[in-house]
């Protein structure tokens, strides 16, 4: 036949057609799926290696909470089913479809395991207040007048929430429980002792520089990061500084009332001193304002000295559920990132669990092979992206 | 396709290959956390990292090889993969001006809201961005 043809077409160029490519349409789609995949990824990733190396601050994996075993645990747990998904396709294809089906739910048991982890993780981090997006989110950028804001803000929401919490109980006559007492004067005395003292004296302060070291110092008895919170050593410089302040308020307030007690005699005696009687009367109530502060600074750095890695870490271990803005630079680009990357990632996981979820229950012989192929396929697929993100994420 | 089916039935992989395979990915997983937590990540990050990625690389092609069982497919193999992966190398070098070098081009109120520039202390980090402070330092 072939013989003759050529004889037809006079020794022109015999070509022979195949009709396809030489693997099932199944797979052929899967692969041509998993290109786009490729690109999808690599889109991601890339942006995320150019935005992280392209910032002028990324916070290290200590700062935003990021556990380096946690996330080595979980690439050993994509590595095994990753290697039992291949025996399950194996044993499909040799017809055992016991040892198949045992492969299949170890696959589809580690596949759930890596979501738990991955929900564990997740919790922690908001936990810790860190969310992706405002307001949930406390991250902030650098330690500014808005921060110093937001802290107070913070502060006095939490202390309001408390007392319409207390004023409830106290409405339908049930108990009080003492903590709630606690917390509140806790977060009163916080709200001034930390954020007004803080804006006071930024307010006050005669540079920029002194302004910001103030702030810093804010920041950093709120959220050490890994540089350590503030040293005990400034803070018993700063309490001794408030006693010598303290005696001088307590000294000006007796001259005053001395110097008024005089003045009133003068009046009396008719001479007028009324312009300076005005004067000692603001001053004598607002004085003891600055008292009531300084005191509820001393209190603040009493709590500080207690609160070594920051008074987050500090509420946290309390269990308290009270979480103050965070300086963490470079922390809000790293946690849109960390959520897209970790959550893409983790979508996958979850379609890969329904498509094995699809056949745990069929027997697993030879005509499923072709399934379990295009599914492992996916799944190695799955795997390989997590490959290039955990160090990515968890070691850079 | 009865040529394929034949193929199918050669025995490449095999129980021992994969859990050889699997050996290697494990050792490799170690290796780049044994790199992160080395003195190479605070004295040259650089090295450290491109170590991971060499790593992560290998890993890669481990899975792709024997998992995915591309060792033992047809050419066609080619032209589903390579292409693909030269668009996301092109994707990624188109980002590179737009995105990785757009702190050049920050108006001053862009650096106003800004991160704050890592602090020296952080050596690696410092030292591979203090080319973006110095620039905060100018828009100022």
């Amino acid at each position: 036949m072939s013989h003759d043809t050529d004889q037809h077409d006079h020794g022109h160029v015999h070509l022979e057609y195949q009709p396809a490519l030489p693997l099932p349409n199944g797979k052929l789609c899967l692969w041509l799926f998993l290109s786009t995949e490729i690109m999808f990824f690599a889109g991601l990733i890339g942006t995320y290696i150019v935005l992280r190396f392209g910032a002028p601050a990324w916070p290290a994996p200590a700062d935003v909470h990021l556990s380096e075993p946690i996330g080595a645990f979980n690439t050993f747990v994509l590595i095994c089913s990753s290697v039992s998904i291949v025996l399950c396709l194996e044993a499909a294809k040799a017809n055992k479809t016991g040892q198949a089906k045992l492969m299949l739910w170890i696959t589809f048991a580690l596949g759930s395991l890596f979501l738990g982890v991955k929900a564990y993780e997740y919790s922690a981090k908001f936990a810790h207040g860190i969310y992706p997006k405002r307001p949930r989110s406390l991250l902030y950028e650098k330690a500014d007048v808005t921060y110093a804001a937001a802290v107070r803000k913070t502060l006095m929401d939490r202390r309001i929430a408390l007392e319409n919490e207390k004023s409830h109980l106290q409405e339908n006559e049930q108990d009080i429980p003492a903590h709630l007492d606690e917390e509140i004067s806790q977060a009163s005395m916080l709200e001034s002792g930390l954020a007004t003292w803080t804006e006071r004296r930024v307010a006050q302060a005669d540079s920029p520089a002194m302004q910001q070291q103030l702030l810093d110092g804010l920041a950093n008895s709120i959220y050490a990061g890994h540089g350590g919170g503030p040293s005990s050593e400034v803070i018993d410089q700063e309490l001794a500084e408030l006693a010598t302040q303290e005696s001088e308020v307590e000294q000006q307030l007796r001259d005053l009332s001395k110097e008024q007690l005089e003045l009133e005699e003068k009046t009396a005696a008719g001479e007028d001193h009324s312009e300076r009687l005005a004067e000692i009367t603001s001053l004598s109530t607002s004085l003891p304002n600055d008292k009531a502060l300084i005191a509820d600074r001393v209190g603040t750095l009493e709590l500080l000295k207690n609160a070594e890695h920051g008074l987050n870490e500090y509420f946290h271990e309390e269990g308290s559920s009270l979480i103050l803005p965070m300086r963490i630079p470079g922390g809000n680009m790293w946690a849109s990132t960390y959520f897209l990357l970790t959550g893409f990632h983790a979508i996958h996981v979850i379609v890969g669990l329904i498509l094995f979820g699809l056949i745990l229950g069929k027997t697993l012989d030879k005509s499923k092979a072709n399934f379990i192929e295009n599914t492992g396929l996916y799944w190695h697929f799955v795997d390989l992206v997590w490959i290039f993100l955990f160090p990515l994420l968890y070691l850079f | 396709m009865s040529d394929h089916h034949a193929h199918d039935d050669h025995s490449h992989g095999g129980t021992g290959t994969y859990l050889t395979v699997f050996g290697c990915l494990v050792a490799l997983t170690a290796t780049s956390v044994i790199l992160a937590q080395s003195s190479l990540m605070d004295s040259s990050p650089g090295v450290a990292w491109a170590g991971m990625m060499a790593v992560s690389c290998g890993k890669a092609m481990l899975v792709i090889m024997f998992f995915m069982h591309l060792k033992w497919e047809a050419n066609w193999k080619y032209v589903l993969t390579i292409p693909a992966m030269m668009m996301s190398v092109f994707l990624v070098c188109m980002l590179v001006p737009d995105v990785g070098r757009r702190q050049r081009m920050y108006s001053e109120e862009r650096w106003t809201f800004a991160a704050q520039p890592a602090p020296e202390h952080h050596g690696a980090d410092g030292d591979t961005h203090s080319g973006h402070s110095s620039d905060a330092d100018h828009s100022h």
